[in-house]
């Protein structure tokens, strides 16, 4: 989605990108607080270092999904078929393992080449044959998940060693394996896209990427990058995945992606590009995942907390954009 | 030149799936089939088995105590799992002593049913009732439950041993076989040709009694022809299609639809009933009576369904109450289950439901679930 | 990027544009129906064609709607959720006695007044589509269970099934609605100003502004038309079967969303027409009936129909491309 489109031309004084983020993520902030106090108060069950922990351990595949999707979306593309890397990293991992007779940890690393080959793939056509990255991604949803179903033929691929589960179900001093990983690709992102010349790159390509384009850096090959990036991301899920539930099924990561857009979203970076920033993302994963788990613990039932997940992200977005309405004060 | 490479791409898709038609879909999960002997000969007991399930670790005492229990479904929002709540509670009430939330993800994802289960297990339930989406994947949550002192119990569809404690199975995956095909068979003949209307390949339950059911037919009518399955998630207007679309395909050839799941059957039948088939191709499979009273009525569908699911869903109640109240231990061979009678324990830690249960049109306007 | 470049080709060309995907998808459909017509000639029997268009008609209507938010420049998640909720509420009120005529209307009416909600914050909240549909479908998705307990509504009246219906004696009612009702919004976005602000909205809201197309009203009669469509496939949905499952079809959305942009309408905003998401709803519904038809393995359906969506798309673009650059 190309940032010429329907958003209104801006009134009054000017505020540049950063400025209006920092407002974005303070107001969601004192969201999250809110909600964790409240809920805190309405259930004794909520602010318990376990709680919290099993959380992380629980929200880890889609938060290592929303970390590239910020890049994608900042670039001012999507990506639709995470869910489907996912489902197909997963599957040719047991597959690899069982079929084929592969070394376990040789077929870990098989599962990753195949997400990153998945999300190259997915970049190569949008960068080099400039289909519309909505359009792509729609359709590898259906295409990788078509493989997936395809090369498992419904079967399941479980009896893994003890070792394998202890990414996904083990503890590494005292906290979840998968959220070591998590914590560090957390900071991996959140350093590139702040302190490097690439993170840089992609807000411009976000904002304006034809002007991009003519200040000479390579906006395709960025854009691969970060579509690869998914893949990676999504084979890494994928092990992690499977690691927790200690089985390996075609359907695996579906609905994954809107996850990962609400929480994208939530956290300030703009769908039309040029802004948004890891911080921001993972305020939103949390405050999606604990308002789940806070609601459920505080008795209420699946149906009426999506419906409150739904109404909190539209009166989350609601209120930082009349926050940041106040920025154009002349008008 | 790209044009023609995506070309190229297809076709080969095209061949290599082609190449993988050949293999017919048998059920996916390894394990051995097991057909029941043809006819009516009595099936042999089954040998006594050791218990196999899971244990509770210092769980606390609550004999005669008030308990709480979650009910977690494949999915809420369908019928079927409509009518288990409902005998769950309807244990519940009976027993007076058992209070049972039911709630369950909107999707039947194994992913949503292990996060709503740990919920309940944070905020503290003396014990789990479950129908799992894939027996392995649930399978490290219902661990941790017991590993707290809860107790889990399973309907409808098992988790692996040792991860529940007991499974209230509605019956033998055999039995459900041999029952739906002479059911077939007794409609239309032992040798015309079917076609089959499931939810996903990768249901367990399903799975295995597709399975099942093509080894007893193999077995005891080598003439019944197999003629496909399709997929049709637990889609309504989707189940409709395929099976239209089944219709479409092999005309008179087609003599009998089976639904393998709620949704399946009576959308089956709708299609028959839409397609003026009525009388000429079989409906027959698992369904709510509500659902299928229509088709019934118009003399569509002969038989439905085979257990009762509300009966199902009241045994699971009345097994985790003999558990707590110590009247159920590894090695019994029967339990009580309230207007249910005696159920006799089966496979070391199952308890079967019973004989199938056949809704026809005498009997099927006393049931409104 | 490239509405930029569409803005610069000159009107009556991207209308030739336009075409061409239409005659592409036109050209598919002839060519599948014959080429599994010869493998298999019972596709070919008039009962599957009705099998094919009638189970899909209201997929066609919904992407109606749906090509004209995209070519506005936005996107609906929300669809799915709102036909379960709108087809719900048509046989629950049928069932209750309510006059059929009305158990028609009152969805319609309603699925407009959902619409124009979310349009609300679309235009005057300036929320981005994505986010508002996303949330909509979670509160309509979990409203609806919790309202249902996802108990089926069966007992539908006599003369609700709108399926059953046949126009001219031959038609079925739901693909006469299906092709009137592309013909009407195709006339109406080419030959009328109002129609033709889409374009101008999702092309450049700057110039669309400057032509006096005021962007906030646009937004708002947008998603109200969008929502007259979605309830009228929501009524569409729940009159074909004598049960009506009160939950969201699974997916309904991504369907609707791929029918609209293989049908050529371009998420960059400016270009395509329903005629083409009309058509591409019928050829993907096609495409998934003839692959039973010609045996593929079912692991593998899934598969070929993303392959098969993949290359349709592909084929648009490098179309547009080759005329960007003849030009």
């Amino acid at each position: 989605m190309n940032s010429t489109q329907t958003q209104p031309a801006p009134r009054g004084r000017y505020v540049p990108p950063r400025f209006r983020l920092a407002a974005h993520e303070s107001i969601l902030g004192i969201i999250l607080v809110v909600v964790l106090i409240a809920l805190g108060f309405l259930t004794d069950r909520f602010l318990t270092v376990d709680n919290l922990l099993n959380q992380a351990r629980l929200m880890a595949e889609v938060s290592l999904l929303a970390l590239p999707m910020t890049y994608v979306i900042i670039t001012g593309g999507i990506d639709l078929s995470v869910g489907s890397m996912v489902g197909l990293s997963a599957i040719l991992l047991g597959y690899s393992w069982h079929n084929w007779g592969f070394p376990l940890g040789l077929s870990i690393v098989f599962a990753l080449a195949v997400g990153t080959l998945a999300g190259f793939a997915n970049g190569w056509f949008i960068t080099r044959i400039r289909v519309p990255p909505l359009i792509m991604t729609i359709a590898t949803m259906a295409l990788y998940r078509g493989f997936a179903e395809g090369i498992s033929q419904a079967h399941s691929v479980r009896g893994y060693p003890d070792w394998f589960y202890i990414v996904g179900q083990g503890d590494a001093l005292g906290v979840p394996t998968q959220l070591w990983i998590v914590l560090v690709a957390i900071i991996v992102f959140a350093v590139v896209l702040k302190r490097t010349v690439y993170g840089r790159a992609l807000y411009a390509m976000g904002f304006n990427e034809i002007a991009t384009r003519f200040s000479g850096l390579s906006v395709d090959r960025i854009k691969l990058l970060a579509y690869t990036a998914s893949g990676l991301m999504s084979g890494l899920a994928a092990f992690i995945f499977v690691s927790r539930v200690s089985t390996t099924r075609s359907d695996m990561g579906m609905g994954m992606e809107l996850d990962a857009i609400a929480a994208v979203v939530l956290g300030g970076t703009s769908i039309f590009g040029g802004t948004g920033s890891i911080g921001g993302t993972v305020l939103g994963l949390v405050l999606i995942q604990l308002l789940k788990n806070g609601l459920a613990l505080t008795g209420v039932k699946g149906d009426a907390t999506i419906m409150v997940i739904g109404s909190v992200l539209i009166l989350s977005i609601v209120i930082t954009n009349f926050a940041q309405r106040e920025r154009y004060a002349d008008r | 030149m790209k044009l023609a490479l995506t070309a190229l791409a297809l076709a080969t898709t095209l061949a290599v799936g082609n190449a993988w038609a050949a293999g017919r879909w048998d059920g996916a999960d390894d394990l051995a089939v097991n057909p029941l002997p043809c006819g009516n000969e009595a099936a042999p007991a089954p040998a006594a088995m050791a218990y196999d399930g899971g244990m509770a670790t210092n769980a606390p005492d609550k004999v005669g105590k008030p308990i709480t229990l979650v009910d977690v479904p494949k999915l809420i929002g369908i019928g079927y799992f409509n009518a288990t709540s409902k005998g769950i509670h309807d244990a519940a009430a009976e027993l007076g002593n058992v209070k049972v939330t039911t709630d369950g993800p909107t999707e039947a994802k194994i992913d949503e049913q292990v996060k709503f289960i740990d919920n309940y297990l944070t905020r503290g339930v003396d014990g789990v009732l479950f129908a799992s989406n894939d027996p392995v994947a649930i399978a490290p949550e219902l661990r941790k439950a017991l590993s707290r002192g809860i107790h889990v119990v399973g309907y409808d569809a098992n988790a692996e041993p040792n991860a529940r404690e007991w499974f209230v199975n509605q019956a033998q995956f055999n039995g459900i076989a041999k029952a739906m095909i002479d059911s077939l068979v007794k409609e239309v003949g032992a040798d015309k040709s079917f076609g089959i209307v499931t939810s996903t390949f990768t249901t367990p339950n399903q799975a295995r009694w597709i399975a099942e059911m093509s080894a007893y037919a193999a077995k005891c009518y080598p003439k019944l022809k197999w003629l496909e399955t399709v997929e049709a998630q637990e889609d309504n207007i989707l189940s409709f299609n395929q099976a239209s679309t089944l219709i479409n395909k092999y005309g008179d050839q087609l003599s009998g639809l089976f639904g393998m799941t709620s949704v399946a059957t009576p959308a089956s039948a709708e299609a028959v009933t839409q397609a003026k088939q009525c009388g000429k191709i079989a409906v027959i499979g698992l369904a709510t009576p509500n659902a299928m009273k229509p088709y019934v009525k118009a003399d569509c569908v002969k038989s439905v369904v085979l257990w009762n699911p509300v009966d199902l869903g009241y045994a699971a109640t009345y097994v985790m109450r003999a558990i707590v109240d110590g009247k159920l231990k590894p090695g019994a061979t029967s339990v009580e289950a309230g207007k249910l009678g005696k159920l006799q324990v089966i496979n070391g830690s199952e308890v079967l439901l019973g004989a199938p249960f056949i809704y026809t049109k005498d009997n099927i306007n006393n049931f409104d679930f | 990027m490239s509405a930029a470049l569409a803005s610069a080709v000159p009107v009556w060309r991207r209308r030739r544009l336009q075409v061409s995907q239409e005659w592409l998808l036109l050209l598919g459909i002839v060519a599948l129906v014959i080429v599994v017509g010869l493998v298999n000639p019972r596709f070919l029997a008039l009962r599957n064609l009705q099998t094919i268009l009638l189970g899909n008609a209201y997929i066609a209507v919904a992407a109606i709607g749906m090509s004209m938010v995209i070519i506005s420049g936005n996107i609906d998640i929300s669809i799915g959720s709102l036909i379960g909720v709108l087809a719900t509420v048509s046989g629950s009120l049928a069932v209750a006695g309510v006059p059929l005529g009305l158990s028609w209307l009152i969805p319609i009416l309603l699925g407009v007044v959902a619409m124009s909600i979310m349009g609300a914050f679309v235009a005057y909240l300036n929320i981005p589509a994505i986010v508002v549909t996303l949330g909509m479908m979670s509160v309509l998705k979990g409203g609806l269970i919790s309202v249902t307990n996802g108990v089926w509504i069966s007992n539908l009246p006599p003369g609700f099934l709108l399926a059953q219906e046949k126009v001219f004696g031959v038609v079925p009612m739901p693909v006469f609605l299906m092709v009137v009702l592309t013909v009407a919004a195709a006339w109406w976005m080419r030959n009328t100003s109002a129609g033709r602000s889409m374009y101008a909205v999702g092309g450049n809201v700057e110039a669309a502004r400057l032509c006096g197309y005021h962007r906030q009203r646009t937004l708002m009669m947008i998603f109200a038309v969008h929502g007259l469509f979605a309830g009228v496939a929501a009524v569409l949905f729940a009159t074909q079967l004598s049960v009506i499952q009160s939950s969201v079809p699974a997916n309904l959305e991504m369907t609707i969303i791929t029918a609209s942009v293989v049908g050529g309408v371009s998420i960059l905003g400016g270009t395509g027409t329903v005629i083409g998401s009309t058509l591409a709803a019928i050829l993907i519904a096609a495409i998934a009936n003839s692959l039973v038809f010609v045996n593929i393995s079912p692991f593998w359906l899934r598969a070929v129909q993303g392959t098969l969506i993949l290359v349709t798309v592909l084929a648009d673009i490098l179309r547009r491309r080759r005329r960007a650059k003849a030009r």
